[in-house]
């Protein structure tokens, strides 16, 4: 594994991201809730750019069979990922793809050290 | 940007069977004849009727589509996507529009467009626009495209056809298409779903629902009624190609029409042989967009059941539900012979359309 120095900490506030390029593949940091996350720009769909997509809330729906009545929900605002080629959706804080289940985003080891974030590949 | 392409593309030529480019109206209106032009630039009145589902989401899918306007779009694309040879269309169903003469107006106009900006200084392929609400002048404009080099075959959209494609009001388009050796192309439409089920668009709560059968129904309908009234029998030097509606509804409909046909063959004596014959004989499917079952085997079979002199393959680019080569791919790669592997990305394609690359 080789550590890369991808940005400072101050660099990215909650909610930003830096498409980075490590070892010639393509990187995404997120920075969510305070945390960093690294995921490779590669969706499992059909292999879009996944990280550059749209960043959104996505909806849940809980069906209450006494009253059949549905309540749906907006959640998760700011921690969806849409893949801009089909909208495939991928959760930010784990890389967990929403639309396919047992489908994550590759994801890489992220520490923050004296101020910067570190990427290991 | 994109990761790296995979590797096995880079030996291998491949033609895209359906590339739609996008016309503004206002573009299209300057190779209008009037009134219809001034319908278009001086009337507050939307002349393109168009459903209000939101296909992006609120744009969770981006929009390729309202950029993809130009040839240097093409140009960009083939070299992203490894595509060698696109076969490109204007996309626009004509079958909706309600007052024949503007909608031959828009045929020729969209023809007229296409040749201008697209094939006249570029090497690309094309499909000429047909319209079909005045058959002996859609005939005419097919005599007069026919000569056009790049124009490998005519485009009918499926959608808002009325009545269905196969009735024998339409035998002078497929007579023009046969005589002037070009394919017939059927395009579905999933916006256009109003047009040929009104209930349902209106019943429906969501896209879902719509796009999962806009296009599927709008071809069975074509298939059924090109085969009830004998029309590849009629014709039977014509290809005729389905395409954005996949291809597991292929096999469904040919073994549903077998059987339908020995039980009614006194119906259509038209037909001398099983409509399976027929669509192994002069038809084409795309293949976009793939199914995605979670078995691959699932796929497999499916792909098997056409075979490869059927299949060809499609990215349906700029449109939202697009489908990257790699999908195809990694099936023909992991089950399919390079043989196989070929006739679908090049040599079928080059059947059907009667491609000279
Ligand atoms: S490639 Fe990402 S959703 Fe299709």
């Amino acid at each position: 594994m080789n550590d890369h120095t991808v940005a400072t900490v101050e660099e990215l506030d909650d909610g930003d991201r830096k498409l980075i390029e490590l070892e010639g593949r393509e990187v995404a940091l997120f920075r969510i809730d305070g945390e960093f996350r690294a995921y490779t720009n590669w969706c499992l769909h059909q292999g879009g750019p996944a990280c550059e997509g749209s960043v959104t809330g996505t909806s849940t729906a809980e069906f209450d069979r006494d009253d059949l009545q549905t309540d749906l929900q907006w959640c998760k605002e700011g921690e969806v990922l849409n893949c801009p080629w089909h909208g495939w959706e991928y959760d930010i804080p784990t890389g967990e793809c929403l639309s396919k289940e047992g489908t994550k985003l590759p994801s890489h080891p992220v520490e923050v050290n004296d101020g910067e974030v570190i990427v290991s590949l | 940007m994109s990761q790296a392409k995979s590797h096995a593309l880079a030996d291998t030529t491949v033609v895209d069977t359906d590339v739609h480019i996008t016309v503004e109206e206002e573009t299209v209106a300057k190779y209008l004849e009037e009134p219809y032009r001034s319908s278009i630039t001086d009337s507050p009145h939307a002349m393109f009727p168009s459903s209000s589902w939101d296909q992006r989401m609120g744009g969770k899918i981006d929009d390729h589509f309202s950029t993809f306007t130009g040839p240097e779009d093409v140009q960009q694309f083939q070299s992203d996507f490894d595509i060698d040879y696109p076969i490109i269309n204007t996309f626009e169903p004509l079958g909706k529009f309600p007052q024949p003469d503007l909608a031959m107006s828009l045929m020729r106009a969209y023809n007229d467009l296409l040749l201008d900006q697209f094939l006249d200084d570029y090497d690309f392929l094309g499909l000429a626009a047909v319209a079909t609400q005045k058959p002996e002048e859609a005939a005419a404009e097919i005599d007069r495209l026919s000569n056009e080099d790049g124009i490998v075959g005519i485009y009918i959209g499926t959608s808002g056809e009325y009545p269905p494609l196969g009735d024998p009001a339409n035998d002078p388009i497929y007579r023009a298409a046969e005589d002037n050796d070009l394919p017939v192309v059927f395009h579905g439409n999933g916006d256009e779903f109003m047009f040929d089920f009104p209930h349902h668009n209106k019943g429906f709560n969501n896209y879902f629902e719509v796009q999962t059968l806009g296009h599927p129904w709008q071809q069975m309908a074509t298939m059924s009624s090109l085969l009830g009234e004998g029309v590849p029998a009629k014709f039977p030097d014509l290809n005729f190609v389905f395409l954005e509606a996949g291809i597991g509804w292929v096999p469904y409909m040919m073994h549903r029409m077998n059987k339908i046909y020995r039980m009614r063959r006194s119906e259509v004596p038209l037909l001398e042989k099983s409509p399976e014959e027929y669509l192994r004989d002069q038809f084409y499917i795309g293949s976009q967009p793939l199914g995605e079952p979670n078995t691959s085997d699932d796929m497999k079979r499916m792909i098997e059941t056409l075979g490869a002199d059927m299949l060809m393959f499609a990215t349906d680019y700029p449109h939202w539900d697009f489908d990257h080569l790699e999908e195809l791919d990694k099936y023909l790669q992991h089950y399919f012979t390079d043989a196989e592997r070929q006739k679908i990305l090049y040599e079928t394609p080059v059947e059907a359309f009667g491609l000279s690359v």
